[in-house]
């Protein structure tokens, strides 16, 4: 289970243009959402798309510009939830840019995605154990087919 | 009224809730061994049985007179696919910015 996803990508462009696609919204928009992004700190904006109505997801990702550092790293919270204010995704989403030989490597790191995440690495095993508990409690002569 | 299905995230968000996934993660308990961690009354912690009984987290087991709460995988597969909705969000994106990138007029 993750807790952070990421993907690296390398684009055979160099960095100012990775970096206007990044925070250009009329770019911005021709790749990822419809937005209102602004390069600046502090900035706060959405990305609309359709909703998800499984996930709890209303189409509109509330964010703020947390950190934006030119040609090389963009920070924005990325929240969403089901409407009228309600909040059930507070993560962060970070993007790194670094100049290589022929091009740019992008790295984007989702975080926050799963805050409960410990507990459900001990579920995987959990579960699992605890239904062999069952199946032995079940065979005891306890709880057997006793015909009273 | 009791809500007939609920959100896997809705259940999990939940601090009790949690705790009782962890402490059933360790070992099957009955509802009364349950109980006994929380300083809830127990109307309550029945209330949160249910709810983990209806998110699909919890299967319920009557063995004797006991009650036995056990741990199920549907409430963590619901989990398991929303975080793979993302990693899928952002291949596609990702892959649409690099056809946006090889297409631009320079």
């Amino acid at each position: 289970m993750h807790r952070t996803i990421t993907h690296r990508y390398f684009y055979p462009h160099p960095a100012e243009t990775v970096w206007e696609y990044l925070t250009r919204p009329e770019l911005i928009a021709q790749w990822l959402m419809e937005n209102d992004f602004q390069p600046v700190a502090g900035h706060e904006f959405t990305f609309r798309t359709r909703p998800l109505p499984n996930f709890e997801f209303d189409g509109t990702v509330y964010c703020k510009v947390l950190d934006i550092v030119p040609l090389q790293r963009l920070v924005y919270s990325w929240k969403g939830g089901p409407g009228k204010g309600k909040i059930n995704l507070d993560s962060v989403v970070t993007w790194t840019l670094r100049s290589v030989d022929n091009g740019t490597e992008l790295l984007l790191e989702h975080s926050g995605l799963m805050e409960n995440a410990d507990i459900f690495a001990a579920m995987n095993t959990g579960w699992l154990k605890n239904i062999t508990t069952i199946d032995q409690l079940l065979q005891t002569p306890d709880h057997g087919n006793t015909n009273r | 009224m009791e809500t007939p299905t609920v959100d896997a995230f809705q259940v999990i968000a939940d601090p009790s809730r949690r705790r009782m996934l962890d402490l059933l993660s360790h070992d099957t308990l009955t509802i009364n061994a349950l109980a006994q961690h929380f300083n809830i009354s127990r109307p309550a912690v029945s209330k949160h049985v249910r709810i983990l009984e209806s998110g699909g987290f919890i299967s319920i087991h009557d063995i004797g007179r006991e009650r036995h709460c056990v741990l199920k995988k549907d409430g963590f597969d619901q989990i398991r696919d929303w975080a793979s909705h993302f990693d899928r969000f952002w291949s596609t994106k990702l892959r649409r910015l690099e056809n946006l990138l090889r297409n631009q007029t320079r």
